[in-house]
């Protein structure tokens, strides 16, 4: 059972923000590679949003996210107050077009995938 | 513990009959999967919601911490 007033000001923050997303980390810093993936596609979409670092309370958002939205690992991006996705979702509709249709922005020229070489080290990936 | 390919596969299998099921494992310690799931069930489903299904679907081996990542494709066939 998800602790009540947490939920509740959690339920305010995306109500609040047309597009937030929880992450670890922070988008300066992100602190996991599925995290800072969703971190550049929204860069490099040049969209504004809101981020939350849900480390300090993992578990509690966890139990809170679980409720709200049946989804319970982060990174989570809300768009409109809905659960878009997680990191799998946001990358392959970004590649698709539809990330930035539904966000209502302009489709970056060549996708980062594609784009020159990052200028910081990639995000750490196993395959 | 690493999970068994083919259970997660049938698991998947059993809640979406007739989908078709691919499951590898993405760095060979048995624990991060990866799925590729084409089935019918998603017609009209918004992705979030098709990935539920399946996720739910494997829940049990979350659960008990066999799997730790179980990254998702899915699709409608066609």
């Amino acid at each position: 059972m998800a602790d009540a007033e947490l939920k509740e000001k959690i339920e305010e923050l995306i109500a609040a923000n047309p597009v937030l997303l929880f992450m670890k980390g922070t988008p300066e810093m992100p602190r996991c590679g599925f995290s800072m993936r969703v971190v550049q596609v929204l860069d490099s979409l040049d969209v504004e949003y809101g981020a939350i670092d849900v480390l300090p309370a993992l578990q509690p958002l966890r139990e809170v996210t679980a409720e709200i939205s049946d989804w319970q690992t982060f990174p989570q991006l809300y768009v409109k107050g809905e659960l878009l996705g997680g990191a799998d979702i946001v990358e392959e509709m970004f590649d698709s077009g539809e990330l930035a249709e539904v966000l209502g922005v302009e489709q970056p020229e060549s996708a980062p995938a594609a784009a020159a070489p990052p200028a910081q080290s990639p995000p750490l990936q196993i395959e | 513990m690493a999970a068994d390919l083919a259970e997660i596969k049938g698991m998947i299998e059993a809640a979406l009959p007739g989908a078709e099921v691919e499951v590898i494992d993405k760095t060979g310690t048995g624990d991060h999967l990866r799925a590729t799931v084409v089935a019918a069930q998603f017609a009209g489903l918004s992705r979030i919601a098709q990935h539920r299904l399946v996720k739910a679907a494997v829940k049990e081996r979350f659960d008990d911490g066999t799997i730790h990542a179980l990254s998702l494709k899915t699709g409608e066939p066609g």
